[in-house]
């Protein structure tokens, strides 16, 4: 059983990194879009196993992507660094934020992660020296110069990394801190699991993802804004393809991923204006009836077969 | 013989209600203690504040010899304090043997695999089966015996166990008396608070009794039991 | 006795005595600002008193609570373009569309997350106000809108201090709302069953309140006190989607000031922020940071109330 599991990891592994050579430059760019958001609704599922609903996908991501092309435009620094440091100043906002704000949870933590992308917004229209305010800043030298086919590899490899966080969070005692920290608070801290060391940690290393995918996808056209960086395309989507394809999973924002990156492109050409409204009424439907997702629901499915 | 715990002037209170008033004792390193009292007297209060999941208003907790008053939960439990929860709290997205293990990873802070392995010798020293069946699948006996495995997982020098003989058979009972003494006979301090008299006298060398958050009674059961204020605490006034 | 009663009276109200002679002192430095502060704090304060109910009472964090006052002002907007009603009279239509549409709203979708704790809730809002705002997107696209109604420019002088008179109404209306909550929570039968079901919703049903019609009903008045507000706004906005959007965040802050159940406060509150807002807006060169007032002032809140928590 394990190595036909293996097996076809392996083989969806190889057409995914060969898959540039036999499709065109805008079923590429679609790729490249989904993988985008499957990161972050990947990440955005990590943070949820731990019982916190962050609203924060989008200031994170925006967050790096402002990061990278400041550092790249006005400090000469190097691309793949730029991402790098996206990711961490990410990851040190979240730090200080959690800090402050995860000691209170549930709708405390959920709100004001909701505020983060119009803070940060705010913050980036008054600095505008440094940020180039509601216009917007530029850097010359883009990624790989537009080859899409490279940009598919370095987000692949992005997405492939956070799929091997997320299982790793899945496989190692982070697994059982974060499910009984969801589970029963007073349960965990009973037996020894340090909550607030636990939610940080989760926090930090997501926002992390999110300000990298942010900062590559920024380098990608070299040009951020505050109406586009931030907008809530990136919060409203993961969301809805992790509720989609499954929660507190890592194939569940996968398959969401990729069901809803695909319809929407059929949208766009169906729906030209209000397809968001489509991913509102996806997330009010899959919270009233299917909570647990299609992959979700399938496994509880097997498994109920399983235990007859 | 020395104590494992002292408890000096505490006092809780939620609002206006005083749950705990001014409460000192101490439990001898080794023994089995019995926490008794009608219904609403504290002890689970107590419990709470003595396994950090409530904050004292007043007075000190010593765990031997360190001070713990201000400990957060989670380090009591590495110090060594484990409790058991009157009504149960399984953890409901795990396994059996999962909730188990949450005790030995993070209480007794071993790696997966040992923990793995501790949690499933617990389970059968406590009569667990079924091991990787999710909790609702299982019966309310075994739920209990999950609040006791997982506590003892965390490799406690003293344990609380909050009432766990309610709702037990005849047979359940007495092995349940077998495992508190098998447990005791590991090393581990017991105190346990329960309603169930006959196990109380069985099991216990001596007992505290807990009225309307304070003390009234402390010593054997035998003598204790027929002491005129404790016999009116459970029964009223005019008993 | 008397001596007795005036130092009670004065230590009970001293937060207060103490904020209202800051306030004056501060009118003193900057008029305007301090106005201008009173006036959309208790705007905020209008708006923040319905989310404050609905956190209280049914449990449920509204995040599509703005965009419901979004809806209501483009409803208003309707009636007056179309039908030439004036915004203030259009009150009274828009206020019984958005009572009916929030009870819509919690008997199709609420009902069913009720049980399901906060995640299921808090998404589930966050999908409908992505609908909503996306829906007023496409039928309306956002460009701004604005009306012109002639009593909106009204000013009033004194004392060589000249100042404008409309958004006076906000003060007006906030103040009538607390009092006209305060008054159905003690003195209305529905209203007392309403504060019991906030305090403790099981005892509640023990006794044979309806608590499913209570949550109805506080559900739908939230909304519908929208209404009042969009009419009241309406000659003052611009209008264009996301416009109500800024108005959740900052009734959320004010709950989270207040506290729960606490509803005068929500109104003093709404006038601190406003106030806060209103002097960092009128320092030079900084105006641009009054729109992180109220995050400033929502984390600061979180953490000091974290840290009680931890210092108990």
């Amino acid at each position: 059983m394990k190595t036909i599991k293996y097996s076809v990891i392996l083989l969806l592994l190889i057409a995914a990194i060969l898959l540039p050579i036999f499709t065109d430059a805008y079923f590429i760019s679609v790729a490249i879009t989904i993988l985008t958001f499957m990161t972050l609704s990947l990440s955005w599922d990590m943070m949820l196993r731990t019982g916190q609903l962050s609203f924060g996908t989008a200031g994170f991501f925006g967050l790096g992507g402002y990061t990278a092309v400041i550092i790249s435009a006005d400090l000469g620094v190097d691309l793949f660094v730029s991402i790098i440091i996206g990711g961490l100043v990410a990851g040190g906002i979240a730090f200080v934020l959690g800090i402050a704000i995860l000691r209170l949870r549930e709708i405390y933590f959920a709100i004001t992660t909701l505020a983060l992308a119009s803070v940060f917004s705010v913050v980036i229209r008054n600095l505008h020296k440094i940020t180039g305010g509601p216009s917007g800043k530029i850097v010359f030298n883009t990624l790989f110069d537009y080859d899409s086919t490279k940009i598919y590899w370095l987000m692949l490899g992005i997405a492939l990394g956070t799929i091997v966080i997320s299982e790793l969070f899945k496989r190692t005692r982070i697994h059982f801190a974060v499910d009984s920290i969801r589970a029963d608070e007073v349960v965990a801290k009973s037996h020894g699991v340090d909550i607030f060391k636990y939610l940080i940690f989760v926090f930090v290393v997501t926002s992390m993802i999110q300000g990298v995918v942010g900062a590559a996808y920024a380098l990608q056209y070299g040009f951020v804004s505050p109406e586009s960086t931030f907008s809530p395309h990136y919060l409203l989507l993961p969301i809805s393809m992790a509720l989609v394809g499954g929660i507190y999973s890592t194939i569940g924002p996968i398959v969401g991923a990729i069901i809803l990156g695909l319809s929407s492109e059929y949208l766009k050409l169906v729906m030209p204006y209000g397809h968001l409204i489509i991913y509102g009424v996806i997330i009010v439907l899959v919270v009233l009836f299917i909570p647990r997702g299609f992959y979700g629901t399938i496994r509880d499915f097997i498994s109920e077969r399983k235990h007859r | 013989m020395e104590s494992i715990l002292k408890l000096q002037n505490v006092t809780k209170h939620f609002g206006g209600l005083v749950a705990v008033n001014n409460v000192s004792f101490e439990i001898e390193k080794g023994e089995i203690l019995g926490l008794i009292g009608p219904n609403g007297a504290g002890k689970t209060t107590l419990t709470n504040l003595i396994s950090g999941i409530h904050w004292v208003n007043e007075g000190k907790i010593e765990f031997e010899g360190n001070d713990i008053t201000l400990l957060p939960t989670h380090k009591r439990c590495h110090l060594g304090i484990a409790r058991t929860f009157q009504i149960s709290r399984p953890l409901k997205n795990m396994t059996v043997v999962e909730n188990v293990m949450v005790g030995a990873l993070f209480g007794k802070k071993s790696n997966l695999k040992l923990a793995r392995r501790e949690a499933e010798e617990i389970c059968n020293q406590i009569g667990l089966e079924k091991l990787d069946t999710h909790f609702d699948k299982i019966t309310v006996l075994d739920i209990k015996k999950i609040e006791l495995a997982r506590a003892m997982a965390t490799n406690p020098r003293l344990i609380f166990l909050d009432e766990v003989m309610s709702g037990l058979n005849m047979d359940e009972t007495r092995h349940m008396i077998e495992t508190v003494r098998k447990i005791r006979n590991t090393g581990v301090t017991v105190c346990i608070i329960e309603h169930v008299m006959s196990v109380i006298r069985e099991l216990t060398e001596r007992v505290i009794v807990l009225d309307r958050g304070q003390i009234i009674a402390e010593g054997p059961y035998s003598e204790v039991s027929a002491q005129h204020n404790v016999i009116s605490a459970y029964l009223g006034e005019d008993a | 006795m008397k001596d007795l009663e005036k130092s009670v009276f004065w230590k009970k109200n001293s937060k207060l005595i103490y904020l209202i002679t800051a306030i004056a002192l501060l009118a003193i430095w900057r008029p305007h600002a301090i106005l201008y502060g009173i006036q959309r704090g208790s705007l905020y304060s209008l708006i923040g008193l319905p989310l404050s109910l609905t956190l209280g009472v049914v449990g449920i964090m509204n995040l599509a609570h703005g965009d419901f006052l979004s809806l209501g002002i483009y409803i208003s907007y309707l009636f007056f373009v179309n039908l030439g009603v004036d915004p203030l009279l259009s009150i009274v239509p828009v206020t019984l569309i958005l009572f009916g549409l929030g009870v819509l709203v919690y008997k199709l979708t609420i009902t069913r997350v009720q049980k399901s704790g906060h995640l299921n809730q808090l998404l589930l809002t966050f999908g409908i106000s992505m609908i909503l705002v996306e829906s007023l997107n496409v039928i309306w696209t956002s460009r701004p809108r604005n009306i012109y109604v002639p009593y909106a420019s009204s000013s009033m002088t004194i004392a060589n201090f000249t100042f404008g008179t409309y958004e006076l109404l906000y003060v007006l209306f906030a103040f009538a709302v607390l009092m006209g909550f305060q008054l159905f929570l003690k003195k209305t039968r529905l209203g007392q069953a309403t504060y019991a079901v906030g305090q403790n919703p099981r005892g509640a049903k023990i006794v044979g309140i309806n608590i499913g019609f209570v949550y109805l009903v506080v559900f739908g008045v939230s909304i519908a006190i929208l209404g009042i507000v969009a009419g009241v706004m309406l000659p003052r906005s611009s209008i264009f989607p996301m416009v109500g959007a800024p108005y959740t965040m900052r009734s959320f802050c004010l709950v989270a000031m207040a506290g729960l159940g606490n509803l005068p406060g929500i109104l003093v509150s709404g006038i601190v922020l406003g106030i806060a807002e209103a002097i960092v807006q009128s320092i030079p060169g900084y105006s641009g940071w009054s729109d992180l007032v109220f995050f400033g002032v929502l984390i600061a809140v979180i953490s000091i109330r974290s840290m009680r928590r931890l210092a108990l």
